[in-house]
């Protein structure tokens, strides 16, 4: 039985990693920029000095976040490819200059071309504003982010005598013609170089232990020898889940504040639904085929398959407070004080509707397997010796039948704590309780990454435990069941 | 003979399906379900004659038109509009005669007379009863019954489309974990490692490789995406053949040769578990949220996620069928691993897949209906019974928001739910009737 446990326990590792590396890869591939989202946006059209401040915190930013490093320890690409585009800060620029390595293929040429582009944008934010140089600089920014941004030929050459256009327009731009003819020169040459077979081949890009993955899941922390405090993060495998993106508070906290509610309410759930299942299931087996059983079985039907996020909107139109009756308060804002019966009168008062809403459809999966099991029992044999033997209904059904067909009822509970985290989002949502369902929405859109990578692998290793625990219970209630190879 | 023994006689000739047919048709309650969703699955089909904002005949300055079958023929691309019904508020026309279909309304349609939530009990500013609001409006002054009709198209698409990829997936990959278990196939050392090296590459040539070209054929036309595609496809099977082809010749050596067990049964069961350990509807929200609306998107994140029940059942099937006498039999007379698993294990082992498949389209109806309340999934303009419910949210006052589309849902999933109870009681010998 030990040896099964630590086998399983030791199948967890594999397992974890591969959800890890999943839920990395998910959001890596997402499209948004988490740094341009977290910078306030300052509008970056400006002289030189601000567009060169606005890049600095920016590719800080990224730096701290550790964005700028390459994303895992390998990737499979091309030999047209550069392995230090990753370093690019801007997403759109990053993304054009792999399709420009996709059409030409001859990174040294592409590089060298961006990064006249780039010395011809700060040349143009260089230049002092006068009322002459006015309305062209603005057209010559635009043509200068486009011509970062965009790769088709057509669409270049545009730009290329827009701004030759512009520059004419000012004496004072005249100093940009030296960088536009540099730009332009670079552009023949890597058009005129181009190498795009270059793409086709495939080359595999070592990047060491330095990438985002190692740093999240393993961090740069020293694991012997001296600790230098220069380290960004000890990692997910030491217990360092990160910050928030939202506002920097460590990631172990929000998720603490927002499990307590979903525990208290999961829990709370769990506890109605047996105390009302396990009897309903008793009553409809021992008498089946009865008014009660019909009764019980179609309203529990019924009740499994209302959608729990309807009925929450049902309970807040009729009930909470719309034009019908104002029985309960739709929103979750309890009054706390500190003072234990006040806090617990007011928390009943509000999570009194989503506690119904979050039980009522697991009564019926719960009080059916109950309903099954007792059946399959009743029908045994050693049933009809207890009554043979004459013992009364009652000790049968609640000493033996029912202990009996708990087997799957106490594994089932097992599996329960998984979907204590996440199986309220509709409800949480519904009514504004702050728990880890409502966390996890609202991380995922606001593309809030550390958090969304906590919970899963949280979600997941609970899910592991609740199928080993289920499993190991099942073995210690039911003697029947051993993990251990028999000789 | 009497008409009772011939009965009998018939009932056993036919065989298991026909069997199960017959029990399912005596259950009454899941006949009528499936007699519903037959009903539905009209209603989908032919939502655009039940509830459109064109005539389905219509007289017009002479001419006769058949506006909604035209309008399929300007969606292909086969027939346009003329000049004079380009651009027209439909019932403002001056018809000779005319036939509006049962619900005058389009869902998009915006009838302004009657925006900000009018009542289906309450006062509404149309001409006439004919065209009232039988289930009131939302804000913007769309007809909630038209949202609906249209809406059963998306929702039993959903279902059908997402369940038909999960059990795709689910049954291949259940039926070659079961068949094969760990010790069933077996091949060369090269060819094995050669296959997982080629996988790569073969995904490198085909899809990566090709990312800019299969990006622009999306944004071009759905054909062109489709060929595409289909040279994709072409790259990966012609580099997976070479690879095959390669160890063909290289197994000749002693050491590459030598036979090994390919773990089939382990690598699925391990792929199966990482799978289900993630709760299903974080990994839906987390892909969905962050990618383009779309529902085709939808359908196949919600297949994508739902196979693991499907692949785990069809796969203890045929662990336990692997060792019957006529697999046995089957393999003695030289038929191959594939023309077996095709015709012997698959249908033997569909009854509980059946099962699985209906409560999963209900499943996926649930957690469409759920995405589009978040305003996740579907782009903002498509209404479903989930957007409606979410414009509800916003105006608790609305109870026609709230209480039909619930309906809706709530009716459509306890159908399924009943046929797939009927098919449990159907396909369980012990309950013969």
């Amino acid at each position: 039985m030990l040896q099964y446990i630590l086998k399983r326990i030791l199948i967890f590792i594999p397992t974890l990693l591969v959800i890890s590396l999943a839920t990395f890869a998910i959001s890596t591939n997402a499209p948004g920029d988490p740094v341009e989202q977290m910078l306030t946006s300052q509008s970056g059209e400006g002289q030189a000095a601000n567009l060169q401040a606005t890049e600095k915190a920016y590719l800080a930013l990224r730096k701290e976040l550790g964005l700028d490093l390459p994303i895992f320890y390998f990737a499979m690409s091309n030999i047209a490819s550069s392995d230090t585009l990753h370093r690019v800060a801007k997403t759109f620029q990053r993304d054009n200059l792999d399709r420009l390595t996709y059409e030409y293929g001859n990174w040294p040429e592409i590089s060298n071309y961006y990064k006249s582009a780039r010395d011809l944008e700060h040349a143009v934010f260089s230049v002092n504003k006068d009322s002459l140089n006015r309305t062209p600089l603005i057209s010559m920014k635009e043509s200068v982010n486009d011509v970062l941004t965009k790769y088709e030929p057509g669409n270049l050459e545009t730009n290329f005598t827009n701004i030759k256009e512009k520059i004419g327009q000012a004496p004072s731009l005249a100093v940009l013609s030296g960088p536009l003819a540099t730009v332009e020169s670079n552009y023949q040459k890597m058009v005129s170089t181009a190498t795009g077979w270059k793409y086709y081949i495939p080359s595999l890009k070592f990047y060491g232990m330095d990438n985002q993955y190692h740093r999240w899941f393993f961090g740069d922390k020293p694991w012997f020898g001296k600790d230098d405090g220069t380290w960004t993060s000890a990692g997910f495998i030491r217990g360092d889940f990160g910050k928030s993106y939202r506002d920097r508070r460590p990631v172990g906290s929000v998720i603490w504040d927002a499990i307590r509610y979903t525990f208290l309410i999961s829990m709370l759930s769990i506890f109605l639904v047996y105390l009302i299942a396990i009897p309903v299931g008793v009553f409809s087996a021992v008498k089946s085929g009865s008014v009660f059983d019909q009764i019980a079985t179609t309203t529990l039907f019924v009740l499994y398959s209302l959608p729990s996020f309807w009925v929450a909107i049902m309970a807040i139109v009729y009930f909470g407070g719309g034009d019908y009756f104002d029985v309960f308060p739709p929103y979750f804002s309890p009054d706390l004080d500190g003072g234990f019966f006040n806090d617990v009168k007011e928390m009943a008062k509000y999570l009194l509707l989503p506690l119904m809403c979050w039980t009522y459809g697991s009564l019926a999966f719960i009080s059916r397997q109950m309903r099954g099991g007792m059946l399959t029992i009743l029908g045994q044999d050693y049933i009809r010796t207890a009554r043979a033997k004459g013992l009364g209904e009652k000790t049968i059904t609640w000493k033996h039948a029912m202990r009996n067909s708990l087997l799957p009822i106490i594994t089932i509970f097992a599996s329960v704590f998984p979907a204590a985290i996440g199986g309220g989002i509709a409800l949480e949502i519904i009514f504004s309780i702050p728990g880890m369902g409502k966390l996890v929405f609202e991380a995922t859109v606001a593309r809030n990454y550390p958090i969304v990578f906590a919970v899963m692998m949280f979600s997941a290793i609970l899910t592991l435990i609740g199928f080993l625990v289920a499993d190991i219970l099942y073995a210690l209630v039911d003697p029947r069941i051993s993990y251990s190879n028999k000789k | 003979m009497s008409s009772s023994s011939r009965e009998q006689v018939n009932e056993l000739e036919q065989g298991y399906w026909a069997y199960v047919k017959r029990q399912f048709k005596k259950n009454k309650r899941a006949l009528f379900s499936l007699y519903a969703i037959l009903f539905l699955a009209f209603v989908a089909l032919t939502a655009d004659f039940i509830a459109n904002e064109k005539p389905i005949y219509a007289q017009y300055n002479g001419t006769t038109y058949f506006p909604i079958l035209k309008s399929y023929g300007v969606a292909l691309g086969v027939s346009s509009w003329p000049k004079e019904l380009q651009n027209v508020t439909w019932k403002n026309l001056e018809y000779d005669s005319v036939i509006f279909p049962p619900i005058p309304y389009s869902p998009s349609n915006q009838d302004f007379k009657n925006a900000q939530y009018k009542a289906p009990n309450g006062e509404q500013r149309v001409k006439s009863k004919r065209w009232w609001h039988w289930l009131g409006t939302d804000g913007l002054g769309r007809d909630v019954f038209a949202g609906m009709i249209h809406a059963t198209r998306i929702a039993l698409a959903v279902g059908l489309v997402a369940m038909s990829i999960a059990g795709l997936i689910g049954i291949i990959l259940g039926t070659i974990a079961g068949y094969f278990g760990d010790q069933g196939l077996r091949m060369s050392r090269i060819r094995f490692f050669l296959n997982i090296i080629a996988f790569f590459i073969a995904i490198f040539y085909a899809f990566s490789a090709r990312m800019y070209v299969l990006g622009d054929a999306i944004g071009e036309s759905i054909i062109s995406f489709v060929l595409q595609g289909l040279i994709s496809v072409l790259i990966f099977a012609a580099v997976m053949i070479v690879a095959n082809l390669i160890a063909q010749v290289l197994k000749k050596i002693p050491f590459l040769g030598t036979r090994m067990n390919v773990p089939l049964d382990l690598g699925i069961s391990r792929l199966i578990e990482v799978v289900v350990a993630v709760p299903r509807i974080f990994l839906i929200i987390s892909i969905v949220a962050v990618a383009k609306p779309s529902l085709i998107l939808v359908m196949v994140v919600l297949g994508l996620t739902g196979w693991t029940g499907i692949a785990r059942l069809i796969r203890a099937e045929l662990l336990r069928v692997r060792s019957l006498e006529y697999m046995e039999a089957a393999k003695a007379l030289g038929f191959g691993d594939f023309r077996i698993m095709l015709k012997h294990a698959i249908p033997n082992a569909l009854s509980p897949v059946l099962i699985s498949l209906a409560f999963g389209i209900a499943a996926a109806i649930l957690t469409e209906a759920f995405l589009s309340f978040i305003g996740l999934g579907v782009p903002a303009e498509t209404v479903t019974w989930g957007s409606l419910l979410n414009l509800a949210r916003a105006n608790p006052g609305a109870w026609w928001l709230a209480t039909f589309p619930g309906i809706a849902i709530f009716l459509t999933v306890t159908f399924l739910n009943l046929i797939g109870e009927g098919l449990t009681d159907a396909l369980d010998p012990r309950l013969k009737k």
